[in-house]
């Protein structure tokens, strides 16, 4: 062929082949009905939900398996008992990004979803940037409202008395313990701690794992650093929005951090989620370290588990975790707080927002309606949610389905009764910014330099958040 | 420099046990006795399996189809962005490369500096303007608009300068009697572009082409913050996916990063003449 | 746009000709036409957007203008001036370690090997992956007790006196109050994985520029007696000084605006030791969505990009051959 020749058809056949890739059509998320077949169901719309979780993740050692399973079981449910009207259509979204690109999709004009899984923490945002709906009348007209926990409707509850999220599961934290380790139950004080950490260290076990790391915009905050420094009597802010973290009782948790990361108490892990996130919860499994305190939602990742018996538990679900409390070898404590004062904790709920903009907000109702039934509300709060039943009535119903969760709810609700639980943020309104800067400061003082000066660097971090308000 | 390759290859074709073995081990091949022998070796597909989920599907074409997110939608998409963009970019700056090489007129000179100082503006601090572009675009309502073709448009605009360059330095290396003799022949401007210029460019062309898709290919941030709905990711939000959810599968992972990152390499190893040219000609003369 | 076509002369003008003629004339401006939309759209227009973003306040979804309280606020905040550290340390160090690694292997190549043979090309596949699996290929090797690194990582008589963890181990105290040297394990690993990924490239162009080194004089000069090193310091490397700009422009370039291999190896961590102004900017525009503060940061940036274009241009006198 003539070279011109060959090149122009080259050309050609190009132009025709992007045409052709810009009007092929996106590869369509898995339609179960097809349109022609179902014809009196034209009125069915879509209902969007936007989970971490994502049903067509069928790996069954993801990380995320737990709520995988659940969407996967539950959404062909959904469909069914609401055939002719809704069709769920689940959308996952990475943990990490979810609120933020729920408030990009809501101002910006995104598409947004008809119902999110969101926790409390994101509220303030939200109402900042107008994010979500306002259900105080909707939610205070159904019959299962009475039947909710007041605290976990406070949760939810903006400045203005107005209700903004759905709480579904309450999910404060508390201690995942190996009970070998710990025969005479978990230490009350940091003195006892001190004690029973060196008895164990003789054995080469570390006493404790925890989320040190800075990842994740200092997630570290809510899961462990919270607790630390509440059971000492210590807070983030002075209750008028800004940041206080220069405060007797905080260095003196952050002195004890320091002594117990010293004499080596602490296992490793705890700071290394940098490349690996989350690798922190791997002593705790193996048994290499005896405890770890974290949300109650803990026990859907904290598996399988190898006790220092030797007993192993390998279903790879959450079940493993309540398995092992049921039979005595993992128990769950509140943390230890110095004498005289109870033991602090953070506490949120989880649950659903409906977002403005959202389509069918009709279809969130009646999908939030039917999460609330007695059939459906044990599956979500012990699969996604990971806690608390946020209904009242709802714990000897999943007790009476579930046998193994009864030790779990009943060690838990102990561990909260002894506790004094709070969000962690206080009146802090950029939290996701507080949350960072908080870490980053323990972070430095703990581990990067123990010798610096712990007032000086908490007084930086206020000076760097308060400058922002 | 091949090590960190072959460890993740290495890594890959492991079974989950032998990851997590303490200390790690560089090859999974000693017996329970603790005897060493290449005949104990336990390589397995485990990692490509887990990322693939291959499901027997009757009607395919295989028998079985792959249902693992990352290779039925995100690498597909990906290759769309990638060759659209690669093909759009082999059209305009084969256009604009002739206009440079062939042509003086006013202003030519201060173009192709800029043009070549937009060459180093990074994506990266366009994106909070490309991002509320993204979102106005969406809010408008255009019929037949999908962000996909947006996503298309910035690749295209950020590989554009520097493949004029290319392309440029190329059809100057053709020399400007061929076509002279090709307008006595009657032939006019356009004619000659498409007769004789271009079949001599194609190699500069096809590195445009070329480079244009790996970049595009492997370009992570602007896919990741500009794409809302998930059926039109691309494969690196994939991998970023994938990372959030397989903690301790470093299987998996390294299965993953082999798959993914394979079409480019592939690729480039076949057509690596036209890559080291275009880079040298790019990079050193221009 | 005037034009003068070459050869116009050998075309006659008739009548019928003279809207082709009109369109010949102006074919330069149509060729571009394409390229120049696009890059106004893309390039052009987002730049003049981020500058008036930069002077707004829009985080309540109204449009406040704040005149220079967004940079105000950018550069007194600790942590950019940390990440300013952060990115010097991490740009002299990829620098460095890129330029010195690409020349000794150029050289050595420039010996033996023809451009273009296949171990050559795959000496250079770094080059083609993904900056996002660069990261986590070099993650998974340094994971503590599982990745296939940590057992030479946690050695104590390699690594005194404990042994490194590349994903915790703290920086050192600096040398220089507020000054991040010497630099974290996490630092001085992002830069050899930056560095292994830039490599190839850079020795290409090395390798380019080697070969125009005229072998005359090479030869002169071993014949009057230059040693090995003066030959190189003396000879080679003033003569490839040109390329050597450009590529020292290039690898900062791409180290002031890479974010792929923070994002997937460090996340900025641990603490803030690989927090490096191009990740910063993702977490303020995009995490805590800032944007007029995120507009400030990237405005800095970008004069930071221009002015070093405009000195590789100047350097390496490019303009001076757009003949």
């Amino acid at each position: 062929m003539h070279p011109a020749r060959r090149s122009t058809l080259g050309i050609a056949a190009t132009i025709a082949l992007l045409a052709a890739a810009c009007q092929a059509p996106a590869p369509q998320p898995a339609q179960p009905s097809a349109p022609q077949q179902a014809q009196p169901a034209t009125q069915e719309r879509e209902f969007i939900t936007w989970y971490q979780y994502d049903e067509t993740n069928t790996d069954p050692k993801s990380d995320e398996r737990v709520g995988n399973e659940y969407l996967r079981k539950t959404i062909p449910l959904f469909n069914e008992a609401f055939k002719g009207k809704w069709r769920w259509v689940n959308q996952p979204q990475p943990f990490d990004q979810m609120a933020t690109r729920l408030t990009a999709a809501v101002q910006a004009g995104g598409e947004v979803p008809d119902l999110m899984q969101s926790s409390d923490a994101n509220l303030i945002p939200f109402l900042k940037n107008g994010v979500v709906q306002d259900l105080t009348d909707w939610i205070k007209a159904q019959p299962w409202f009475d039947d909710l926990d007041p605290s976990a409707v406070a949760a939810c509850t903006g400045p203005d008395g107005r209700i903004y999220c759905v709480p579904v599961a309450m999910t404060p934290q508390i201690v995942f313990a190996w009970k070998d380790y710990f025969p005479n139950g978990y230490p009350k004080t940091p003195e006892e701690f001190k004690q029973v950490a060196e008895q164990l260290k003789a054995k080469g076990v570390y006493a404790i794992t925890f989320f040190g790391s800075t990842a994740f915009d200092g997630e570290g905050t809510t899961r462990f650093t919270n607790t630390l420094i509440k059971s000492f009597g210590g807070t983030f802010d002075d209750g008028q929005g800004n940041m206080k973290l220069d405060t007797p009782e905080n260095r003196a948790a952050i002195e004890f951090l320091r002594e117990i990361i010293a004499a080596g108490y602490v296992h490793p892990r705890s700071w290394d989620g940098t490349t690996t996130p989350f690798i922190e919860e791997e002593p705790m499994k193996t048994a290499e370290a005896a405890s770890f305190p974290t949300g109650i939602f803990g026990y859907r990742y904290v598996n399988p588990l190898k006790a220092p018996n030797g007993r192993e538990y390998n279903k790879g679900n959450e079940e493993d975790m309540l398995d092992a409390i049921t039979n005595g070898d993992v128990f769950i404590a509140p943390f230890f707080a110095p004498e005289g004062r109870k033991p602090g904790c953070g506490t949120g709920v989880t649950g659903f927002v409906i977002p403005n903009g959202a389509k069918n907000p009709e279809a969130a109702k009646d999908y939030i309606n039917w999460i609330m039934s007695k059939e459906q509300n044990p599956d979500w709060v012990l699969g996604p949610g990971g806690g608390f039943p946020a209904l009242r009535s709802m714990l000897p119903e999943i007790e009476a389905r579930m046998p193994v969760a009864k030790a779990f709810y009943e060690q838990a609700a102990a561990a909260v009764a002894a506790s004094e639980c709070r969000p962690w943020y206080g009146t802090l309104e950029r939290r996701n910014e507080a949350k960072k800067i908080i870490q980053t400061a323990i972070f430095k003082l703990v581990k990067e330099d123990p010798t610096a000066d712990i007032s000086a660097v908490l007084k930086a971090a206020e000076e760097e958040y308060n400058k922002g308000n | 420099m091949l090590l960190p390759i072959a460890l993740t290859l290495l890594t890959s074709f492991k079974r989950e046990a032998d990851v997590l073995r303490k200390p790690p081990v560089l090859l999974p091949c000693d017996a329970p006795d603790g005897s060493w022998g290449i005949q104990h070796c336990r390589f397995v597909l485990e990692g490509y399996e887990r990322v693939l989920i291959p499901k027997p599907a009757p009607g395919s074409l295989l028998g079985f189809e792959l249902t693992g997110r990352m290779f039925s939608t995100y690498v597909p998409n990906t290759f769309l962005y990638a060759f659209s963009s690669a093909a759009l970019v082999f059209i305009l700056a084969g256009l604009a490369g002739y206009a440079f090489s062939r042509y003086r007129f006013r202003g030519r000179r201060l173009l192709l500096v800029a043009i070549l100082a937009i060459t180093g503006i990074p994506l990266l601090t366009n994106l909070l303007a490309l991002y509320q572009m993204a979102v106005d675009l969406r809010k408008a309502n255009i019929p037949g608009y999908d962000e996909r073709m947006f996503m298309v448009l910035v690749y295209v605009g950020f590989q554009l300068p520097f493949a004029v360059w290319v392309v440029k330095s190329f059809f100057d290396t053709i020399p400007r009697e061929l076509e002279e003799a090709a307008f006595i022949d009657g032939c006019t401007p356009l004619c000659a572009l498409r007769r004789i210029v271009v079949p001599l460019a194609t190699p500069g062309l096809m590195a445009a082409f070329l480079l244009c898709f790996v970049n595009v290919w492997n370009e992570f941030i602007a896919g990741f913050l500009l794409l809302t709905r998930r059926e039109v990711r691309t494969a690196m939000f994939g991998m970023y996916d994938f990372l959030s959810q397989n903690i301790i599968n470093y299987q998996v992972i390294a299965a993953a990063c082999v798959l993914v990152a394979a079409p480019v390499v592939i690729l480039f190893l076949f057509t690596r003449r036209v890559f080291f040219e275009a880079m040298t000609e790019g990079a050193v003369k221009g | 746009m005037a034009t003068q076509l070459p050869l116009t002369s050998a075309q006659r003008t008739t009548f019928a000709n003279r809207i082709a003629e009109r369109f010949n004339q102006t074919l330069p401006l149509w060729l571009l036409l394409p390229t120049l939309l696009v890059l106004a759209v893309i390039q052009f227009y987002p730049g003049i957007y981020s500058i008036i973003l930069s002077l707004q306040d829009r985080r309540a979804g109204a449009v406040e203008w704040v005149g220079f309280r967004n940079f105000e606020r950018i550069f007194e905040s600790a942590i950019f001036r940390e990440s300013v550290g952060h990115t010097v340390v991490f740009l002299v160090g990829y620098v460095l370690v890129t330029m010195v690694a690409s020349l000794a292997v150029a050289l050595l190549l420039n010996q033996r090997l023809r451009l273009g043979g296949v171990y050559l090309a795959l000496l250079f596949i770094p080059w083609v992956i993904a900056d996002i699996i660069v990261g986590l290929i070099f993650g998974l090797l340094v994971v503590p007790e599982y990745g296939l690194l940590s057992p030479i990582l946690s050695n104590p008589t390699l690594f005194p006196p404990k042994g490194l963890s590349i994903p915790s181990d703290p920086p050192p105290k600096p040398w220089i109050a507020g000054f991040p040297f010497p630099p974290a394990p996490a630092m001085v690993y992002l830069i050899l994985a930056s560095s292994w990924r830039a490599l190839p490239f850079i020795t290409l162009l090395l390798l380019a520029a080697l070969k125009t080194v005229p072998s005359e004089i090479v030869e002169s000069a071993r014949i009057d007696g230059a040693g090995r090193l003066q030959l190189l310091f003396r000879i080679i490397l003033p003569l490839i000084l040109p390329t050597m700009v450009v590529a020292l422009f290039n690898l900062m370039l791409g180290g002031i605006n890479g974010i792929g291999l923070v994002f997937s190896l460090t996340r900025g961590g641990p603490g803030t030791a690989t927090e490096v102004l191009s990740y910063l900017l993702y977490t303020i525009g995009f995490q805590r969505l800032e944007f007029g503060r995120a507009a400030a940061l990237a405005v800095f940036m970008a004069v930071i990009n221009l002015a070093l274009i405009l000195l590789t241009l100047r350097v390496s006198r490019v303009d001076e051959r757009t003949t």
